[in-house]
């Protein structure tokens, strides 16, 4: 002993003391601890601690296409305002085709068009204009609608009240969300299925062969009504004023309609609503929700306040959910679910304690084989064994990981493999004695030589571990994570606290042989 | 005092490399065995990888079949299996559009929620992403076998890198063939259990192969085979202690650790038997293809 270095025996302690130290608060695990201490404990996933996973798919080919629909609209104003008249529209997946009657303005109509939009690809062929959605301008397009949707999820997460979510981008054209404690994602999943794209129309009452045809004039467009499919509408189709000038959305009650939408507009907003009420006093006003009508009340007088209400056939929960879709906003485009996982806290709390059973169960019968196998030393390996655990809660707990129901997994197979490198230096140990008789000799050239082959072994499971981690979700890297720090905790407490409890043991017991 | 290790020998001395040709044997049989289940059964895919929607509910004083009976009149394609004990049941449903899956969700929860304690849990995987999960499955367990092979190479001469690989793909192949018999769901855990099961197998061979290094720069005149059969002996009792340390903390994991883990467990006990038989058997007389020194040439 009296040549053991003292740096390996501080080592060996502290190692000892930071992993039980770091590992209370986990086990003492008070959810809603604001101590800086305890607050450094093991985050449980959802699947241990109940709660939603989602996966929302940003549906761009919505996207794609309205913009060439745009691009129609803006050649049709442009050619009516040059005097040409056109002939054919070809919407195509991803381009736009239009035949003029002649090719002399075509050049002119072209270059119009592109001060509008920049960055589309605009081809003439002879009396043909091609308007073409290239990669780039889809990219824009993905791009913005992508931080757009994030930031009017998360909006419409914050107002149903669920606490710690989760909201990020995953991948290209995805959100991911998870919703710890929600229990039954249905309302949330209601919130996120509409759009809530609000718009108010002037109604065209005057125009009753197109409603009859059904084929809307250009600048009009034919809208259902909300609760009967058959009954249309012929509206403007530039909208008079959108949600996007909303300020304040609320539900309310009115006596005589029933539960409402109360609204508030901004100043732009304001003015422009003022403005149009003015001047269509005895029209119609129809109240446009992701493409259905929900409402279209006479104008009786000039509204310049700047609020009103949006009446239908509400109940109160329905009148609260819209409001806090308009305040929110609206999404670029409709969501998808892709995927769902929703695990109840019953569950999870059922997992949390099979998973305990079966750590402490392994790590009990690891301990006994280890003692009928190599007696003491088997003993000096258990205590590493389970500083080893400890030190990997206080990892989990200080670095904010997150513990799964494949971590535990990954936990208690780490208390199986945990022991190799031990084993690893005691049948180097064993060999050892056959040719040396000096004890610390023995010791020494045990742990050297075992070194080089417990780096090789251990590299190898890390290779796969951190390869699970770059390819794996959600729960599978949380095994992944428990794996690794497992394997690396290992391989210090094998070298560093076994190596220090085996001298320990051999100075104190003073062995002048030894027989493993 | 304890110390039953003194049962194996020190220095044990078993003919391995001698009965190579009767494992080499019954591994090629199992890995073609294997290639055929997997081509004609097939794995018992879970939703991660087929896609479709998974619901546990708890119930209480109903019988699975009266669920069944409830929710088949509605669905054609519903099946029911209860999960660990006769009151926990597993919903499933093929795989629809993302919309209708989500709306099916929420229907067959209304349908039975009088006969329902709780709901456990529900899932449900759209068509994109099941094959997306798959695809990136594979990608890992590649990746995971051809960054092995190169930290061997780098370790070793490339030599070893061959018989670590041959043995590691014999080691996945035996597994799947055994999941594929056994009707064992293979899903997301399972694909990590395989890259673990990788990881151990080749721990257990570079153990091994590391003795074999030692032992070539040490007896510069002893046989191959000889040779290669002192190195497995040498590090038996290491091999056979570690594997049965894991698989008590795997079977441990199998009994206890509940419903959900259970696969994950089976096959990685599995792979551990699998893995430490290959190194022993596959992987070390594997390197008798190659000659280690050049003297060899020349007797």
């Amino acid at each position: 002993m009296k040549n053991y270095p003292i740096w390996k025996s501080f080592t060996a302690v502290s190692l000892v003391l930071l992993g039980i130290i770091f590992a209370i608060p986990s086990i003492i695990y008070d959810e809603n601890s604001e101590n800086w201490f305890l607050k450094n404990k093991i985050n449980l996933g959802l699947d241990l601690q109940g709660g939603s996973y989602l996966l929302l798919e940003v549906q761009l080919d919505v996207l794609y296409k309205e913009e060439l629909d745009n691009f129609v609209d803006s050649v049709r104003l442009i050619s009516r305002g040059q005097a040409v008249k056109i002939e054919k529209i070809n919407i195509q997946e991803n381009e736009v085709v239009v035949f003029f009657s002649n090719k002399e303005k075509i050049k002119d109509i072209r270059d119009s068009f592109f001060q509008m939009y920049r960055g589309v690809t605009l081809q003439i062929n002879n009396n043909k204009l091609s308007i073409k959605l290239n990669d780039e301008y889809r990219k824009i397009i993905q791009d913005s609608a992508i931080k757009q949707s994030l930031e009017i999820v998360r909006k419409r997460i914050d107002e149903s009240g669920t606490k710690e979510p989760l909201i990020q981008r995953s991948g290209k054209k995805r959100i991911l969300l998870q919703l710890p404690g929600v229990k039954d994602p249905e309302r949330i999943k209601d919130l996120l299925g509409k759009t809530a794209k609000l718009t108010f129309h002037i109604v065209d009452n005057d125009n009753v062969s197109a409603l009859q045809n059904n084929l809307a004039p250009f600048g009009k467009i034919i809208v259902p009504d909300m609760y009967n499919e058959n009954t249309k509408y012929l509206l403007d189709k530039r909208a008079v004023v959108g949600g996007e000038n909303l300020v304040d959305a609320k539900g309310s009650f009115d006596q005589t309609e029933g539960h409402a939408v109360s609204f508030r507009f901004d100043t732009e907003g304001a003015q422009k609503f003022g403005k149009v009420t003015t001047n269509n006093i005895g029209k119609n006003l129809a109240v446009v929700l992701d493409g259905v009508v929900i409402t279209a009340p006479r104008i009786n007088s000039a509204i310049t306040g700047g609020s009103g209400i949006i009446t239908g056939n509400f109940n109160a929960q329905e009148a609260s959910d819209l409001a806090v879709l308009l305040r929110a906003g609206a999404l670029p485009a409709p969501l998808e679910i892709v995927e769902e996982r929703s695990v109840g806290a019953g569950l999870g709390a059922d997992s949390i304690a099979a998973g305990q059973i079966a750590a402490i169960i392994g790590m009990v019968l690891v301990c006994i084989f280890m003692i009928l196998i190599y007696g003491t030393f088997g003993a000096l390996a258990n205590v590493s064994l389970i500083v080893n655990l400890f030190i990997i809660i206080s990892l989990l707990g200080t670095i904010g990981a997150t513990l799964t129901l494949p971590g535990i997994a990954g936990i208690v197979l780490t208390i199986g493999m945990a022991v190799d490198a031990n084993v690893l230096i005691f049948e180097r140990i064993k060999e050892e004695s056959l040719k040396e008789t000096k004890v610390y000799q023995i010791v020494k050239n045990g742990f050297d030589r075992a070194m080089s082959t417990i780096l090789d072994a251990n590299i190898t499971t890390l290779i796969a571990a951190v390869l699970l981690f770059a390819f794996g979700s959600g729960p599978i890297r949380g095994f992944s994570i428990t794996l690794s720090l497992g394997v690396i905790a290992s391989m210090f407490t094998a070298l560093m606290l076994t190596n220090f409890l085996v001298y320990m043991y051999l100075s104190f017991a003073n062995k002048k042989e030894l027989k493993l | 005092m304890f110390g039953l290790n003194k049962i194996i020998p020190v220095e044990p001395n078993i003919n391995f490399l001698g009965l190579r040709r009767n494992f080499l044997i019954f591994s090629i049989l199992a890995i073609l065995i294997s290639i055929g289940l997997l081509s004609i059964k097939g794995l018992n895919l879970g939703i991660d990888f087929k896609g479709g929607t998974l619901i546990e509910v708890s119930t209480k004083n109903t019988s699975i079949g009266e669920l069944r009976e409830i929710l088949s009149s509605s669905y054609s394609d519903v099946s029911l299996q209860e999960f660990g004990n006769e009151n926990i049941i597993l919903i499933r449903l093929q795989n629809k559009s993302n919309q209708e899956s989500i709306e099916t969700v929420n229907s067959v929860k209304n349908l039975i929620q009088d006969k329902v304690v709780e709901f456990r849990r529900s899932e449900f995987v759209g068509p994109t992403i099941s094959s997306e999960l798959l695809f990136r499955g594979f990608q890992a367990v590649s990746f995971a076998l051809i960054a092995i092979l190169i930290y061997i190479w780098l370790r070793f001469e490339w030599q070893f890198g061959f018989g670590a690989v041959v043995a590691l793909t014999h080691d996945v192949l035996f597994t799947l063939g055994l999941l594929s018999i056994l009707n064992v769901e293979f899903s997301l855990a399972t694909i990590a259990a395989i890259l673990t099961i990788a990881g151990y197998s080749i721990n257990d061979t570079v153990v091994i192969f590391d003795r074999v290094r030692e032992n070539l720069r040490k007896y510069k005149k002893l046989e191959l085979v000889d040779l290669f059969n002192l190195s497995v002996n040498n590090t038996l009792s290491r091999t056979i202690m570690t594997s049965l340390t894991t698989l008590l903390a795997l079977v441990s994991l199998f009994t206890f650790g509940g419903e959900v883990i259970r696969p994950f467990a089976l096959t990685m006990i599995i792979g551990v038997i699998i893995g430490t038989y290959s190194s022993v058997f596959i992987a070390v007389p594997t390197l008798l293809i190659f000659k280690f020194r050049p003297q060899d040439e020349d007797d």
